[in-house]
Order: structure tokens, then sequence, then C-alpha cells
């Protein structure tokens, strides 16, 4: 496949808004795409009677094009512009509601991004200066042009847009926003919100780390292990707390913070093996979280439940939703042959080959330790949700009947989570291939 | 036979690898003869039960996994197959729903979920060392990581087998569980355990000595506390479980020294293969025997159950046979299999004691106790066994309405069950009085696996064999009447004398795993978790202090300064108002006032201050002119006045 690329227009004569059309961007753009368009056909029942719906409909539109802008840009400059668009065009997502806690919600969200989009044009700055060209290059544009004398002010610029860029993708200690946006937002926000704009920080990571600074100019300095140590906590701290968690929203909301932890670990060991571990777990997590937060959108949609202690006996209700809810729940476990598994596989892997001291096993165990966690927060609900045990008052639990657009996303995702998981074949070639060019 | 090897590519990312050998197709064999078995005892045992679909479903989807953990011939498989059945089988365990099952269960599950993820962590070590998951084309380097990645294999195979510390989830799962599970759980589910315990042994640890004092110790733990366990027990089917446990450890025991022996390893292996066909076939027997019992009583207490066979011939054979095997008596298979395992750590002493193996951890003293150990659990495998026997079938109930009826009772089981359960009851006595035919003949087909290259004819019945077997019996015997009578009965029923405090599970496990551990991690997670909430706040306000400070800094110097330096002070004298010119004729006019004042207005005189308004006037005037002077009109007029100027001189 040939990379194309095309110039918007020019800010200045050295900062084109350009596209680019490479493999590491198709990768994000079909998984938005795909989540995109389940969560959107979930939406058509979850907002039915809402008079607002108009307003959400709208802003979802524009999301979607401006991330398909993002997973494109060419450049670091195009890439900032679409960032904070991104930012900007999904508040109302957030504010949907229109609550106090919503508003509130939505401006630490804002507020938060903003301060991390800063921290990456602070970085942006000194990659302008010292560069050749922002533009996205596999291999790194800082790299060439490493003299000892700038080394440390490169890095730190590099760890400044690193760290902008994961307030997006919850890491420690910038994930705050997460817990608090994801349990006031509509269902189908907070799905798309998990599944896809935090990928946003992902894909920004991503573009830094391997086609801006490039991994050699990284490896083995203390920004990695800086990077490293934060990735290893979140994945802890995530599962931790979703563990002790009893809001339903809000505890898939810490299991997002602690997976999406997975996925940056895999990008910052700087190994093509866990890079593609890390590559499988986006479109994997992306497609399991959405899952998650579908089905918990059903059972708010439904019955009204926010909390975990009020779900037993849901699977009486609505035994499909639960059965879909149990099939992801396990693909996040990683229990084989469904398709947590398979990333996990690869993120280990890579992680005791590329052998950095302490942290390559650290990490493997951290990564089980968070699994047995998400087995801990996320199977009781399964199982109280299908055997509730004696003493439950089965009265109110009639079969209630969940409209098909809400069903459909969810058993495709479902489905998806299985077959991935047996047949990964194809994503693996794929992303083996990327990684490896890209080390 | 020669092994056939087969792959499904690409499945998993990785493909799935099968492999057909003697060993694996008689596992094979057995899993299936044991789930037809069991599920044709279930028609009658589950009839009465709900969510009959779900049980037949999902013990349907364990018997693929079971079959698929036998076969498979990498880890990465057996990995996936093994996560499968420890999933599906967990809802054997919740079956009925009940309160304590959902306990059990929850333990089954965590077991099953912490085993795995240990298993996994040292597949990946495993992978990432050797490159490969396929333990035939791996030997042991002796380095630590690779001894460090067996031992966490270890961890979670003998997790499923009921490995002492992790054997929790026997005694608790097995009581709740229906009962022709229990019987695939305890017979063939905990073997998948074993044999994952086997690979490990057989190829990446073959004949290493670390290696084989850690599973022989694992295994004397396991051996003797699962018997003590179970002699303590006054619950039928969680006698049994303990039995399991203990038996599960006869077979770690086995291999052990199997690794131990390092080539002379024909005794043990195939002591310990033998001992786990015949486990796998008791322990099928005896569950269904105890489903039995519930399935017309739905009572397991011993003390409630008692004296339920008397008049059931076909039963009390059949449990009669178990027991016999199990216990290890001449003449029935386990005594086959005990033998050969007595006889390997006999064989080790005295290699140890010629000098020819040397020593690690257990010198010939330790290697002796061991055997004692070993004679003692057998011994008391026979206590707990003449227990269960004699309280079902020979005493009768201390209750006599509950006996006659107990009595009266002819039809308990159909002929469907009848069958299953004469079934592996013929086994027994077959395997144990043709031990060349049977016997021999079981375990000439998995040898291979085990890599045993000698074949060994052994006089299973020689008077040394037998002396062993004796002592057991002896033991079994005295521990029955002196301990069981005597010590674990009180008026005539059997009384539960295991102290509490003793349950690894509710006094060790769950509060650490469930209170001590999150709560202590919480807390630090919590504190992480609101840094930048918390951290927010406080530097907007120092931020907000700093911009104020900087704010006012103009603002306070200007009122600092004139606090301090530009003081307001009183002239020194009145300023004097007003020109010559206004004195002088103020002066005038004040002296004709006064004048006049005398004079004309004397009767009304006036002020004589005109010098004063002078002044003020000459002031206001020069402050007027000043004002003018300086302002826009002023200037305005006097360009308008240029102009005119201009104008007429232009005109002139």
């Amino acid at each position: 496949m040939s990379e194309q690329a095309f110039v918007l227009f020019h800010l200045t004569q050295k900062l084109p808004i350009m596209f680019c059309f490479d493999r590491m961007g198709l990768i994000f753009a079909a998984i938005t795409a795909l989540i995109w368009v389940l969560c959107g056909l979930y939406s058509f029942a979850y907002f039915k009677g809402d008079k607002k719906a108009k307003r959400y409909a709208i802003f979802y539109v524009i999301t979607l094009i401006v991330i398909l802008c993002l997973d494109f840009a060419g450049n670091l400059i195009t890439f900032y512009l679409f960032y904070e668009l991104m930012t900007l065009l999904s508040v109302p997502l957030v504010f949907h509601n229109e609550t106090k806690e919503a508003l509130m919600a939505a401006l630490k969200y804002l507020f938060y991004s903003l301060c991390g989009a800063y921290m990456a044009l602070f970085g942006l700055y000194f990659v302008y200066r010292n560069a050749e060209t922002i533009r996205f290059t596999p291999g790194g544009v800082l790299a060439m042009s490493v003299t000892p004398e700038n080394q440390t002010i490169l890095l730190i610029s590099v760890l400044s847009m690193i760290l902008g860029f994961s307030v997006k993708a919850g890491m420690l200690p910038m994930h705050a926003w997460l817990t608090s946006a994801h349990p006031v937002a509509p269902a189908p926000a907070s799905a798309f919100l998990s599944g896809i704009i935090v990928k946003g920080g992902v894909l920004g990571i991503i573009r830094t780390v391997f086609y801006i600074a490039g991994p050699d100019l990284i490896r083995d300095t203390f920004v990695q292990y800086i990077l490293l140590t934060l990735s290893i906590a979140t994945v802890f701290l995530g599962s931790m707390l979703a563990y002790r968690e009893k809001q339903f929203k809000r505890r898939l909301a810490y299991s997002t913070v602690s997976q999406v932890s997975y996925i940056l670990f895999g990008i910052f060991l700087l190994n093509p093996v866990s890079l593609t571990g890390s590559l499988l777990h986006v479109i994997f997590h992306a497609v399991i979280k959405s899952a998650l937060f579908l089905c918990a959108g059903i059972v708010i949609h439904e019955t009204g439940k926010e909390y975990v202690n009020d779900l037993p006996g849901i699977g009486k209700q609505m035994p499909g939703m639960l059965w879909c809810f149990a099939i992801v729940s396990m693909g996040l476990v990683g229990i084989p042959p469904l398709s947590g598994f398979i990333s996990k596989w690869y993120l280990c892997v890579g992680s005791l080959e590329e052998g950095i001291s302490v942290y390559s096993y650290l990490g493997p165990v951290m990564l089980l330790v968070s699994a047995l966690l998400t087995a801990g927060y996320l199977l009781p609900i399964v199982i109280k949700g299908f055997i509730p045990g004696e003493g439950f008052d089965d009265s109110g639990a009639k079969r209630i009947h969940v409209s098909l657009w809400m069903m459909v996303p969810v058993l495709i995702l479902a489905g998806l989570t299985i077959v991935l998981g047996i047949a990964p074949g194809m994503l693996t070639g794929v992303f083996k291939t990327l990684a490896d060019t890209l080390m | 036979m020669t092994a056939i090897t087969f792959g499904v590519n690409s499945i998993c990312g990785f493909g799935l690898q099968f492999q057909l050998d003697g060993f694996r197709v008689l596992y094979f064999g057995i899993a299936t003869f044991m789930w037809a078995c069991s599920m044709l005892f279930s028609t009658e045992y589950m009839a009465h039960y709900g969510n009959k679909l779900r049980y037949y479903l999902f013990s349907a989807v364990t018997y693929l996994a079971t079959v698929g953990v036998f076969l498979s011939a990498d880890l990465f498989t057996t990995f996936i197959f093994f996560e499968i059945m420890s999933m599906t089988s967990y809802v054997w365990v919740i079956q009925d729903e009940r309160k304590e099952s959902m306990r059990a269960g929850d333990t089954y599950l965590a077991i099953a979920v912490i085993g795995g993820l240990v298993m996994l962590m040292g597949i990946f070590m495993l992978y990432v060392l050797t490159g490969t998951t396929d333990l035939t084309k791996v030997g042991f380097d002796g380095s630590a990581v690779q001894f460090i990645a067996g031992v966490l294999m270890l961890f979670g195979f003998a997790a499923k087998a009921g490995g002492f510390p992790l054997h929790i989830w026997l005694p608790k799962a097995h009581p709740v569980a229906p009962a022709p599970a229990s019987a695939l759980l305890s017979g063939i589910l905990t073997k998948a355990g074993v044999f994952g315990i086997l690979l490990l042994s057989c190829y990446m640890f073959y004949g290493n000595d670390r290696w084989g004092t850690l599973i022989l110790t694992i295994g004397t733990i396991t051996m003797f506390a699962g018997a003590l366990l179970a002699l303590f027990s006054v619950d039928l089917k969680r006698t049994l479980a303990c039995s399991s446990v203990s038996q599960i450890g006869f077979i770690l025991t086995g291999i052990g020294v199997y690794d131990l022996l390092g080539v002379h390893n024909v005794l043990a292996g195939r002591g310990s293969l033998m001992h786990m066909v015949n486990h796998s076939m008791i322990k099928l027997l005896l569950f269904m025997a105890a489903g039995v019992v519930y399935m017309n009583l739905h009572e397991l207490d011993l003390n409630r159950i008692r004296g339920f066979g008397r008049k059931k011939v076909l039963l009390k054979i059949q449990f009669l046979m178990g027991a016999l095997g199990i216990g290890g008596i001449p003449l029935w298979n386990g005594y086959v299999s005990k033998t050969l395992i007595h006889e390997s750590i006999v064989e080790y002493r005295e290699l140890l004691e010629e000098g020819e193996a040397s020593p690690l951890l257990y010198g010939t003293g330790m290697i002796s106790l061991i055997e004692w150990i070993f004679i003692i659990s057998g011994g008391i495998t026979v206590a707990y066994m003449t227990k269960l026997f004699i309280a079902l079938f020979v005493e009768q109930n201390t209750d006599a309405a509950r006996q006659k009826a107990f009595d009266d009772k002819k039809k308990y089981m159909n002929p469907v069950s009848a069958v299953v359960l004469t079934l592996p009851a013929i086994f027994m006595p077959l395997a144990g009085m043709l031990p060349h035919v049977v016997a021999d003949g079981i375990m000439d087909l998995g040898q291979d696996f085990l890599r045993i290259e000698e074949a060994e004819k052994i006089a299973y019945f020689s008077v040394t064999n037998l002396t062993g077997a004796l002592y057991s019996i002896l033991i079994g015997a005295f521990l029955y009447v002196f301990v069981v009578r005597k010590c674990l009965m009180k008026d005539g029923e059997y009384v539960n004398r295991w102290p509490k405090y003793l349950d690894l599970e509710d006094y060790f496990y769950r509060p650490l795993l469930l209170t001590i551990l999150p709560a202590i991690c919480t807390f630090f997670c919590r504190i992480a978790d609101k840094a930048v909430d918390f951290l927010v706040p406080v530097l907007l306000s120092i931020g907000v202090f700093i911009c104020r400070i900087a704010d006012r800094f103009v603002d306070g110097i200007v009122v600092g300064l004139k606090r301090t330096v530009f003081r307001e002070e009183k002239l020194p004298q009145e300023r004097i108002e007003g020109s010559a010119l206004t004195h002088w004729l103020g002066g005038w006019a004040d002296r004709t006032i006064h004048a006049l004042n005398e004079t004309v207005w004397e009767y009304r005189p006036r002020k004589e201050n005109a010098e004063h308004r002078m002044a003020m006037l000459h002031t206001r005037i020069s402050e007027n002119n000043a004002i003018i002077a300086r302002s826009l009109s002023f200037a305005l007029s006097l360009a308008g006045v240029g102009l005119i100027l201009i104008l007429l001189y232009m005109l002139i």
C-alpha cells in the first residue's frame, strides 16, 4: 500500500496542515469507524424521546470527522490542531444531561485535556526548533539532530509531549478526568469516549515515540524509566480502585484507566513484540470496553440501577445482555481463547524479551495481578447477575425486552471478542510487520 | 505406541498442537469413560434438579476442554484448554445455587484464576527463555530463572491437582457439587493438573534433584494432611474430597521420587501412572455411590445417613470395591500402585545408602521418615474408609424409625445407575488380581510418555511388598479402633473434632486476599488517585496568592511610601496671599471703611476685610487665568486670535 499524503493549506511556509494515509492511521481509523457506527446505532434507542438528542447527534458526527482527521494527520501541528478540536467538540457529549455534575465533569475533562495539550505544545516548539521537519516519519525525526548538548532538553521536551498526550490516555497522575466524565456521560458517549477518544491520546504517544522522537532516542534513558514506572503504577491503580468501586460506570472507567496503561506499557517498552501487543490491545480494548459500557447503558436505561450492589438478578431480566457482558468480561480478564488473552501474551512476552532490568518482570506480574483484579471486579457482576442466590426476591424480575437497536451492537462486539480471539492471525500479521518497520 | 501429532494452525495466534501417544490416548479413554458413566448417572441423579440444560451444556464443554488438555502437545494449547476447563467447571460447583455453593464456587474460581495467571507467568518466562512452549524440546539448563518458571507453572497445575497448600477448594467444592460432577472434578480434573506436573517433571526437569525434592516435599505434606483431614471429617463427600487430596499426594510423592531416581525411574513412574488411573476409577465409583446416598436422602452427614446401606447388597459391594481399592488392600488395584511407589522410595533409599545418588535435602534418615509417612498415610486411608463403610453399611442408625425407613427402601437406584456403578467396580479387583495383565498393560501403554526405557517385571505379591501393605492395614485397624471409635465419637455419634482455626481458607486466604491486601493497596492507590484532584486547588490558590501580590505590588509601594517617606507635613508659615497692589488697595479700603464705620456706618458697621477679599479675588483670578491658560478653548481662542491677526495683516 503506498502512503499518500496531501497538504490542505499552509499555516506558514514550514507548517503545512497535511494528511498522510499510513498503516498506523488506518488501524486507528478502522476501529474508530467500527465503534462509531455501533455506538451510533445504539444511540437511536438510547436517546429515544430525548429532546437534546439532536445536539448530541451533531457533535457526534463532527467528532467522528475530527477523529478521522486526527488519525490521518501527517505532521505534528496537524495532529495538535485536531487533537484540540477533538477535545473541544467532544465536551458536549459529556455534559449532555446538563446536570450540575455533568457540567463540572465536562469542565474537568476540558481542563485536564487542555493542560495535556499545552504540555504537548510545549514539546512541539522544541521539536520544531531542533528537527528538520515535523512530519511523521517512521524511525523519528529528532534522532538525527541530537547532539550531546541538546540531548537533555530534547528528552525533556519529548517527555513533556508524551505526558501531555497521556492525559487523554488516562495515565497517572492525570487520569482523574476519566473517572469523573464517564459516569455522567450518556452510555453511548462513555463507550465512544472510552473506546476511541482515549485512544487519540494513545495515537499521540505512538506518533511522538515512533514518528517524532524515534525509539533509539528514548531507549535506556530516564524518560523510558519514568514512563514505564508510571504506566505500571497506573495498571495496578486502575484495577485496584475498580475492584473497590461500587458505581457501575465508574468501575468501568477505572478499568479503562488500567487497561489503556497496558497499551502504554507495551509502547514504552520499545519492543516490536510488545508494540504488536499494544496495537492488538487498542483494538480489543476498544471492542470490549465499548461493549461493557453499552451493557451498563442498557442496565441504566431499562432499570435505572447505577450501583453494582443493585445488580443481582439482572441476568434473569436481561439474559442476552448479561451473556454478552460475561463474554466480554472474560475477554478483558484474558481467558483464552477470547481476545484479551492474545494481546496480553504479546505484551508480556515482549516485556520479558526486552529485559529492562526490573521492569521486564514487574510489568508482566502487574499485568497478571491486574487481570486477577479484573476478574474480581467483573465476574461477580456476571455470577450474581445470573445467580442472585438464596433470599433474592425475584418478584420484580420480569423479563425485560431490550430494543434490538441496543442489543445488536452489543452482540456484534461480543462476537468480535470471540472471533478476534480465535483467529487473530490477520491482525497480528499486519501489526507485526508495522511494528518491525518502526523499530 | 508411536506418537501422532497434528495441529490446527493460527488458532489463537500460535496454533493449537495436539499429540496422540499411549498416555494421552489412555487418558482420553478414561475421560470419555468417566464422562459417559457420570452423565448416564446424572440422568437419574439430576432428575429433580433445576437448570438441567445448563448442567449438561457446561459438562459437554468441560469434557471437550479436558480432552483438549490431555491431547495437547505444547503448553500453549494446554493452557488454553486448561483455562476453559476451569471456567466451565465452575458451573458444576454452583449448580444448586445455595449460599454454601456460591461460597465454594468463589473459592474454586479464585483458585482457578489465580492458578491460571501464575501458570501463565511461568509459560511467558519459559517461552521467552527457550522460544517454544513444547516441553519435549526443552531441557533444564540449570538457571534460576528457568527453575522459577517451572515453579510458577507448578503452582498453576498444583492448584488444580489439589496440592498443599492450594488444596482448599476440594473440601469445599465437592460436598456442594452434584455427585456426578464431584466424581469428574475429583477423578479427572485434578488429573489434568497432575498431567501438567508430569509434563514438567518428565521433560523439562527430567531427573533433576532439586525439582524431585520439591515435588516430593509437596507430595508428602499433601498425602499426610489430606488423609488427616479425611479422618476427621464427618461428611461423606467431604471425606472423599479430602481423600482425593491425600491420593494426589501419593501420586506427587511418586513423581518426586521419579525425578530423584533419574534413570532408575521405572518403578516410580509406573507407580505414579497406575495410581492416577486407579484414583480416577475409584473416585468415580465412590462419588457416584455417595451420589446414590444423597439422591435418596439429600443428606451427607454421617450421623444422619448412618445405616443407609445395610440391606442394599449391590451398593454395599460396589462401595466395598472402591474402599478396598483405595485402601491398598492386596488383590485390589490400589495395592499395585501403592506398592510400586513404596518400592521406589525404598529403591531411592538404597541408592543413597550405596552412594549412587547424592542427597540434596533428604538423607537416608529423611527418606525413611517419608517412607513411614507414606505407610501411615496408607493406614489413615484404611481407617477413614473403614469409618465410612461401617457407618454406611454396618452400623444401625441411632434413630430406629429412620433405620426402618432406610431398610424399607428397596428401589434406591435405577438399572442404568446400577450398571454405571458396577463398571468401575469391576475394574478394582480385575486390575488387582491380574496385575500382570491389566495393570501392567495400562502401565506399558503409558510409560513411553514418562520416558521409561526399561521394563521391569515386579513380583507384586512377594513377602516384602505384602509386608508393607500389612503395616498400613495394621496401622489402619489400630487408628480405627483407638482413634475413630474412641476419640472421634461421642455418645455413639460421629463428631467433628478438627479445630476450626486450622481452616486455611477462612483464617488465612480469605482475610489476606479479600481484606488486608486490598485495604493496604487501596489506601495507596487512593492517594495517587486523588493526588491531582487535591493538588489542583492547592496549586491554584498558591498561584492566585502570587498573582495577587504581583497585582497589588505598585499600589503597595505607593501606599508604603506615602506612609513612610512622603508623609504630608504642615507648611512652616502661611502663604502670603495676594500681591503688593492688592495689599495697598485693600489697606486703603479697610482704612476707609474703618473711618466710615466710625462715622457714617456707626450703627451698621461693615467688615474690615477688604484686604483679604482682595487677596482672594487675586488668587481666584490667577487660578482662573491658569486654568484658562491651560485649557483647549484658550488655545483655540488664541489660535483664533492668531488667525484674525493674520487676516488683518493680509488685509492691510
